[in-house]
C-alpha cells in the first residue's frame, strides 16, 4: 500500500518534470545548442559577435538599471498599500484593492500608448496641465528617459508585488505585531521591524516577478525607450529575430540566454536572502484578524492612497477609455470628435469574438494547468526535501526570463514534428508557451503563500487519516486558496492578452485576442485596439465582481 | 487491544544522532509520558510513532502489526492514530463541527454517525455550545479541546500528545491534566505524552520515559522516578533537589565544610549527595548538617527556606506553619533520612 | 492531480483535433503575407468564388515576424506556407539563393512595370512607397521638409521627426539602403543630428495626430488608409528627391519545402494575383499596382507612373549584401544615445 501511494506522488512529480523538460527545457536547450553548433561544428563566434558589440552592453546595462529600478519601486509601493489594504481600517479598502489589481489587466503596449500620450516632453497632456497650473516655462517631465520607462515600468508592474505582497499580509499572526506593539514599538517600527522582515519572503518573491516581468517586457521598452534611443536587452533581441534569417535567430539566442542568467541570478539572490528562514505566520492557532486603527491618519491615508490611484491608475485607463472613443487623437473628445465605431468594430467583427473565445480557452487552460503546476511545486518545495527539487523551480525560472519572441520560436523549431511531437498550429502549441512564460507568475505567489501555513495543520488532516492529496484539497488548498486564485489569474490575464508568441504561433482557426490586437497596433488603429483593451479590461471587473458576490467575498482578484 | 513496541529505534539527521538506540512496549491503556528538555528527542520519537518521520533503524508494531521497519512503512493516515499537536493545529478555515467530523468524514462514515459521534465526542470535551463556532473565535483551551476531540473521535489505538498543554495558563493546565486522564480511562486507549513538565508527567502517567540527548536516563513509575532517580540528571530534572558534594569511605562521607554524615552503601570516593527539599528538616539542637538561615518564603501551605551550609545554599521546604521558627542569619541544624548518593562526575 | 490528467487528456483531444481538421478534401494553399487584414478579407472572398476548387488560407503577419517564422521554419525543414507576399525583392533573392522559390513564368509577366525574377523566382505584386507626412490641422506644408534630404538636413526639425526601424521593418531598411547610396552615410549622422525617433509606423501616426512630430517617413499606405476611413486631415508630402519604391514580391515555395506541395495551383493564383483584377484589390488596399497600365490609383494618392518615374533608384543586390553593414552603421551612427 504505502509503496503504491509514494509512486502516484513520484509520478506527478515525474509528470510535471517530464512536461517541463519536453516543453520548456528542450526547445531552450535546442535554441542555445544551435547558437553553438553552426554548420561547421562547435563555435564560440555568435558568443564572441553579440557580448563585444557596446551596443548590448549597453543595453543590458540598461535592462538591469530598469529592470532592477522597477523591482525595488515596486515593492516599495507595493509594500506600504499592500499593508494599508490588508491591515488597516482605511476607507474604500476593497475597492482600492481592486484598483490597484486593475493595471494588470491592460495590455503593456495599450498602457504605454497612454502615458506617452499623457507624458511626452513636448506636448503630453498631463505635462501640458501641470506646466499651466505651476507656471513652468518648461514641461516638467520627459517620459523618453530611463526614468520615464522606470516609471512605465514601474506602474505596470507594480500589482505582481501587491498581489503577492497582500495576500501573505492577510494571513499573518496578528500577535506577532501586537508582541511588538506591546514591546512598545510605535506602529510604524512594528510595520518596519516587525511585519517587514516576517513578509520577506513574500517580498522577495514579489520582487523576483516584478524584476522578471520588467526585463523580459517588451512592449513597453518599444515604445517609451525607442524615442530616446535607450536599448534594453529585449528590444536588441527583437532586432535581431526580425533581421528574419537563421543568423539572426541564432544572435538573437545568444543574447536571449543573458536575460535567462539574470533571471536565474536574481532568483538564486533572492533564495539566499530569504536563506532558510520560514516564517510561519498561519499557525494552528486561530487568532482574529487584528486591523490597525489609523486614528487621525484615518482620512489624510487614504486621501494619499486616492491620489496614488489617481495619478497611477485612473488617469491612465480614463486616457485608454476616452481613446477609444476618439475619431482623431489629436483633438479634445468633443460631440463632433466622438465616436463608437471602434466599439462597434469590437461587437460587430466576428474576429474578435472569435479570437476571444480562442484566447479564453488557451488562457484558461493554460492558468488553470498552470496552477495545478504550482500548487505541486510548492508543496514539493515547501513540504518535502525532495532531491533535485529545485531543478523545477529553475527551470520554470528559465521560461520566464526568457524573452516571448525566443520561446515562440524555440517552440517552433522543436514542436513541428521534427522531433516526435508535432503540436505546431495547434492551441496546444499557444497554450505551452503561456504555461513556459507565465507559470512564475503563478507559482511564486502560491509558494510564498504555502510556506506560511504551518505544517502541522496538513500533520493533523494526516493524522485523521487523510492520504496527502486529500489534506492537501481538505486544508492546504483552502487555506491558500485566496492566492491560488491570485495566482491563476497571474497567468491567465497575460496569456489572455499575448501579443509576440501569439502573433507568431497562431494558425488560421487558431487566432487569439492578442493577433487582433497586434493587427489593429499595425493598423494603426489605436482607437480598436483601445476599445479592445478596455473592453478585456470591463469583463474582467464584472468576473470579478461576480466572483466576488458568489464567494462572499473569499475570492477576489 | 493496542500495544506499541519499538525496537532499536535510531534517528539520524545528517550525521547528528536524534535517537540513540531505543527500544520499549508500550503496553495496551498504557499512559506513557516521554519526558525530558527541549532537544531531547522526544518530540521526534512521538513523530516516528505518528509515522511523520522514518527511523534511520529499528522496527515499530502498532498492535503487532509492523509500521516502521527498514522496508515497511505505512504512512500516517493509515496508522489509525490520534494526536494532538503543539500549536493545535486546528483548521482555521472550518468550524468546531467539522474540525472534529473530519477524521469520520475521511473514512466514509454515514452522516448520521458522524453526528452522534461527534456530539458525543464534543459533550466529552466540554464544547457542545460551540459546534457551528470558528476556532478563530474560540479560547486557547478551548481550541485545545477541539484538537483533543478530533483526535480521539474515530476511537483510535492510539493518542498521541505534544506538549498539548504547554499553550495553557496554569488553572487550565490543571484542569486539562485531568480531563484528558478522564478521557484515557472512559475510551481505554494507549496514550503517549510528550511533556517537558515533570507535574504533567507525574499527575497522568503510568509511566515515565525520561530522555536526554536521545538516550533513554529512566523508565519507571512516576513514584519511582521521583524516589529512585536512576541518575543525577534524572534527580534534578525530575522535582526539586539539593546536590551536597562529598567524599565517601569507611562508613561516612565526609563534606566540603568538613562537616559529616554517617553512610552504609557502597559508594566510595567522590560522590554527591541527593536530598528532596522536603525530606529536610529543620531543627534547633543537632541534626547531620549545621547551618545558617539565609532567607524563607511563606508560601501559606508551605514555608521555603534557603539554608547555608558552608558556602552551599540548600532548599528546605517544610509546613507553612514552621515561619518564624528561626531568624534569618541564625544557626539552624538539617536533618534528614531519606537520601540518594550518586557518583560524582 | 484530476486537474492534471484532465488537461493532459484535454492536450491530446486538442492537438488531434487539430491534426484531423487539417485534413480537408480541397488541395489547401496558406500564403503568409503582411497585407492589411481587410484587404486579405477581400481577397480571400473573390477567391473563394474564382477558385472554387481551392481553399486559399492567408496568414497575416508583420514583415520582421514572418521572416523570423520562416527562418524558424526552416530549421524544421517544412515551412508553414506555399506561397510569399512579404518583403522586398531582397529578400527573395536571399530566399531564391536557399533555394526554397519554385520558378514560373507567369503569363502577365510582360505587363510589370517593375523588374522581376526573369526565370520567374518572384514577381513584384503591390508596391509600397516610403513617403513624408505631416499634419495639416497643425503645421502648414510649405514650413515642412519637402524631401528626404531636408527631413535629415533642416535643423527646424530637430526633435520633431520619427521614421520606422530599419531593424525591424524591412522597408525602412531599403529605404535607408537607398538614402545611403544617394547622400552616403552622412545622412544617418544628420539624422542622429537632428534627433530622430525611431519607432513603429502606428506610434509615429499618433505623433502626427497629437502634434508631438511635425513630420514622418512612412509608408503611404498607413496614411491613405487612415484619410479614407476615418476622414484624417494627415497627409502625404511626395518627397522631392523621390518616393523610395519597395516593390513587394509574390513567391511559390518549391514543393519540397512548401506545406501542402500544390505548386501548380501557386502558379495559377499566381497570375491572378498579377491580372489586372488581382491588382485591383491590391490598389483597393491603398497600395499602388505594378502593371504598366495600372487599373485604378489608392484612394487621394497620386498616379502610379509619376512616382515610378520620379522613384529613388534602390539596388536590390546591394541591399541584400549590405543588410548587416547598414545595420551596423544605422545601429552607431542613429541609435546610440
Amino acid at each position: 500500500m504505502g509503496k503504491f501511494r509514494f509512486d502516484v506522488k513520484a509520478a506527478l512529480i515525474s509528470a510535471i518534470v517530464l512536461f517541463l523538460l519536453v516543453f520548456n527545457v528542450f526547445p531552450m536547450c535546442y535554441l542555445i545548442f544551435r547558437s553553438f553548433f553552426v554548420e561547421n561544428g562547435f563555435t564560440l563566434e555568435p558568443l564572441k559577435r553579440i557580448y563585444t558589440y557596446p551596443l548590448n552592453w549597453n543595453a543590458l546595462r540598461n535592462t538591469l538599471i530598469t529592470a532592477g529600478l522597477s523591482m525595488v519601486f515596486g515593492v516599495m509601493i507595493a509594500f506600504p498599500l499592500a499593508w494599508l489594504v490588508g491591515r488597516t481600517d482605511m476607507y474604500g479598502r476593497r475597492f482600492f484593492r481592486t484598483l490597484f489589481v486593475m493595471t494588470y489587466m491592460v495590455p503593456p503596449y495599450v498602457g504605454a500608448m497612454a502615458w506617452l500620450r499623457l507624458l511626452n516632453p513636448r506636448v503630453g497632456t498631463l505635462n501640458v496641465l501641470l506646466a499651466n497650473i505651476f507656471g513652468l516655462s518648461e514641461n516638467p517631465f520627459n517620459i523618453y528617459t530611463i526614468g520615464g520607462l522606470v516609471w512605465v515600468l514601474t506602474t505596470f508592474y507594480y500589482p505582481y508585488a501587491f498581489i503577492t505582497i497582500s495576500r501573505a499580509m492577510e494571513k499573518m499572526d496578528p500577535s506577532l505585531e501586537e508582541a511588538s506593539k506591546i514591546s512598545g514599538a510605535s506602529p510604524l517600527k512594528t510595520v518596519m521591524t516587525v511585519t517587514f522582515p516576517i513578509m520577506l519572503p513574500s517580498i522577495v518573491a514579489a520582487g523576483l516577478l516584478v524584476f522578471v516581468s520588467a526585463a523580459s517586457c517588451y512592449g513597453i521598452p518599444s515604445i517609451i525607450g525607442a524615442p530616446g534611443q535607450i536599448d534594453t536587452v529585449t528590444t536588441r533581441i527583437i532586432d535581431y529575430v526580425y533581421v528574419g534569417s537563421a543568423e539572426g535567430l541564432t544572435d538573437a539566442t545568444t543574447l536571449a540566454v543573458s536575460l535567462m542568467v539574470i533571471a536565474n541570478i536574481v532568483l538564486y539572490v533572492s533564495n539566499f536572502v530569504c536563506g532558510r528562514k520560514q516564517y510561519i505566520t498561519v499557525s494552528g492557532k486561530s487568532t482574529r484578524p487584528n486591523i490597525v486603527e489609523l486614528g487621525k491618519w484615518r482620512l489624510p491615508v487614504t486621501i494619499l492612497v486616492a491620489v496614488f490611484a489617481l495619478i497611477v491608475v485612473i488617469i491612465p485607463f480614463a486616457t485608454v477609455a476616452m481613446t477609444s472613443f476618439t475619431k482623431n487623437l489629436g483633438k479634445p473628445l468633443s460631440g463632433a470628435n466622438f465616436t463608437t465605431r471602434y466599439w462597434n468594430i469590437l461587437f460587430t467583427r466576428e474576429a474578435i469574438l472569435d479570437t476571444a473565445k480562442n484566447s479564453l480557452i488557451s488562457a484558461s487552460v493554460a492558468a488553470t494547468a498552470g496552477t495545478v503546476i504550482a500548487c505541486v511545486m510548492a508543496w514539493l518545495l515547501t513540504r518535502t526535501k525532495a532531491r533535485g527539487r529545485q531543478i523545477p523551480d529553475f527551470l520554470i525560472t528559465l521560461g520566464s526570463g526568457t524573452p516571448s519572441v525566443v520561446i515562440a520560436l524555440a517552440l517552433i523549431m522543436t514542436m513541428s514534428g521534427r522531433f516526435g511531437i508535432n503540436i505546431y498550429n495547434t492551441l496546444a502549441i499557444m497554450i505551452v508557451a503561456y504555461i513556459v512564460k507565465y507559470l512564475l507568475m503563478g507559482m511564486r505567489t502560491i509558494v510564498s503563500a504555502m510556506s506560511q501555513i504551518h505544517p502541522s495543520l496538513e500533520e493533523a488532516s494526516l493524522i485523521s487519516g487523510a492520504e496527502w492529496h486529500r489534506s492537501f484539497k481538505d486544508v492546504t488548498l483552502p487555506l491558500i486558496a485566496p492566492s491560488v486564485v491570485a495566482g491563476w489569474f497571474l497567468i491567465f490575464m497575460p496569456s489572455f492578452y499575448e501579443l509576440t508568441m501569439s502573433t507568431l504561433l497562431y494558425s488560421t482557426d487558431t487566432k487569439t485576442i492578442g493577433y487582433e490586437l497586434f493587427t489593429y497596433q499595425t493598423y494603426h488603429s489605436q482607437q480598436t485596439a483601445s476599445a479592445i483593451a478596455t473592453g478585456i479590461l470591463i469583463m474582467v471587473v464584472v468576473v470579478n465582481w461576480l466572483l466576488n458576490k458568489l464567494t462572499k467575498g473569499e475570492f477576489s482578484i | 487491544m493496542s500495544s506499541i513496541t519499538l525496537n532499536n529505534i535510531t534517528k539520524n539527521y545528517g550525521s547528528v544522532q536524534i535517537i540513540k538506540n531505543f527500544t520499549d512496549k508500550f503496553n495496551d491503556r498504557e499512559f506513557i509520558t516521554l519526558l525530558g528538555p527541549s532537544g531531547c528527542g522526544k518530540t521526534t520519537m512521538l513523530r516516528m510513532i505518528a509515522g511523520f518521520e522514518r527511523p534511520t533503524t529499528g522496527e515499530i508494531k502498532i498492535n503487532d502489526v509492523v509500521v516502521s521497519s527498514a522496508d515497511k512503512f505505512v504512512p500516517p493516515n493509515l496508522r489509525n492514530i490520534g494526536m494532538v499537536f503543539q500549536s493545535y493545529a486546528v483548521w482555521p478555515h472550518m468550524n468546531v463541527f467539522d474540525n472534529v467530523a473530519y477524521p469520520l468524514k475521511i473514512k466514509h462514515t454515514p452522516r448520521p454517525e458522524i453526528t452522534e459521534r461527534v456530539m458525543n465526542i464534543l459533550e466529552a470535551v466540554h464544547l457542545s455550545p460551540y459546534v457551528k463556532r470558528m476556532p478563530s473565535e474560540l479560547s486557547g483551551g478551548q481550541q485545545q479541546r477541539i484538537a483533543l476531540g478530533r483526535a480521539l473521535v474515530s476511537n483510535p489505538q492510539v493518542l498521541l500528545l505534544d506538549e498539548p498543554l504547554s499553550n495553557l495558563d496554569a488553572k487550565l493546565r490543571e484542569s486539562m491534566r485531568f480531563e484528558i486522564k478522564d478521557v484515557q480511562k472512559r475510551f481505554g486507549i494507549t496514550v503517549v505524552y510528550v511533556t517537558h513538565d515533570q507535574t504533567e508527567a507525574m499527575a497522568m502517567s503510568d509511566r515515565v520515559i525520561v530522555f536526554n540527548h536521545g538516550e533513554v536516563q529512566q523508565t519507571d513509575t512516576p513514584m519511582n522516578i521521583y524516589r529512585n532517580p536512576a541518575n543525577q540528571f534524572v534527580a534534578d530534572f525530575v522535582g526539586k533537589i539539593n546536590f551536597i558534594e562529598g567524599t565517601a569511605s569507611e562508613g561516612q562521607i565526609e563534606f566540603a565544610g568538613g562537616q559529616r554524615m554517617n553512610y552504609s552503601g557502597d559508594k566510595q570516593g567522590d560522590v554527591v549527595v541527593a536530598v528532596r527539599p522536603e525530606n529536610m528538616t529543620m531543627r534547633t539542637d543537632r541534626g547531620i548538617l549545621r547551618g545558617r538561615m539565609i532567607h524563607e518564603y511563606y508560601l501559606g501551605d508551605v514555608n521555603d527556606c534557603r539554608v547555608d551550609v558552608d558556602g552551599t545554599a540548600l532548599r528546605v521546604i517544610s509546613s507553612g506553619n514552621t515561619y518564624g521558627n528561626f531568624h534569618i542569619g541564625g544557626e539552624v541544624w538539617l536533618d534528614f533520612n531519606e537520601y540518594l548518593v550518586f557518583d560524582r562526575a | 492531480m484530476k486537474k492534471f490528467t484532465v488537461f493532459l487528456v484535454a492536450l491530446i483531444v486538442l492537438s488531434s483535433l487539430a491534426c484531423s481538421a487539417g485534413a480537408a478534401e480541397k488541395p489547401k494553399i496558406t500564403i503568409y503575407t503582411s497585407m492589411y487584414e481587410d484587404v486579405i478579407e477581400a481577397m480571400t472572398k473573390v477567391l473563394h468564388e474564382k477558385f472554387p476548387e481551392y481553399n486559399v488560407e492567408f496568414f497575416y503577419g508583420g514583415t520582421g515576424t514572418l521572416q523570423a517564422k520562416i527562418a524558424a521554419e526552416r530549421d524544421t525543414k517544412k515551412l508553414g506556407c506555399d506561397m510569399l507576399m512579404v518583403a522586398d525583392p531582397s529578400y527573395a533573392l536571399e530566399l531564391k539563393a536557399m533555394g526554397l522559390l519554385h520558378a514560373y513564368v507567369s503569363k502577365e509577366a510582360d505587363n510589370i512595370a517593375l523588374e522581376y525574377d526573369p526565370e520567374g523566382y518572384w514577381y513584384p505584386v503591390r508596391n509600397l512607397n516610403m513617403i513624408l507626412a505631416y499634419n495639416p490641422e497643425n503645421f502648414r506644408k510649405e514650413d515642412l521638409p519637402q524631401s528626404f534630404k531636408d527631413f535629415a538636413y533642416d535643423e527646424n526639425m530637430n526633435g520633431l521627426i520619427s521614421m520606422p526601424n530599419p531593424l525591424t521593418a524591412g522597408t525602412a531598411l531599403v529605404a535607408i539602403s537607398a538614402l545611403k547610396d544617394k547622400y552616403g552615410y552622412e545622412y544617418f549622422d544628420k539624422l542622429k543630428a537632428n534627433h530622430v525617433m525611431v519607432e513603429s509606423g502606428s506610434v509615429a501616426l499618433t505623433k502626427l495626430e497629437t502634434g508631438e512630430c511635425k513630420v514622418i517617413m512612412i509608408l503611404e499606405e498607413s496614411v491613405l488608409k487612415k484619410r479614407e476611413e476615418e476622414d484624417s486631415e494627415l497627409s502625404v508630402i511626395y518627397p522631392t528627391d523621390g518616393v523610395i519604391c519597395v516593390p513587394s514580391p509574390i513567391m511559390t515555395i518549391t514543393d519540397e519545402w512548401s506545406a501542402h506541395g500544390n505548386s501548380k495551383i501557386c502558379e495559377e493564383l499566381t497570375d491572378w494575383f498579377l491580372s489586372p483584377e488581382g491588382q485591383s484589390y491590391i490598389v483597393k488596399g491603398w497600395m499602388h499596382s505594378v502593371l504598366k497600365n495600372p487599373p485604378a490609383v489608392p484612394y487621394d494618392s497620386i498616379p502610379t507612373a509619376d512616382i515610378f518615374r520620379s522613384a529613388m533608384p534602390v539596388d536590390w543586390e546591394r541591399c541584400l549584401n549590405e543588410r548587416t553593414e547598414l545595420r551596423t552603421n544605422f545601429e552607431e551612427r542613429v541609435k546610440t544615445r
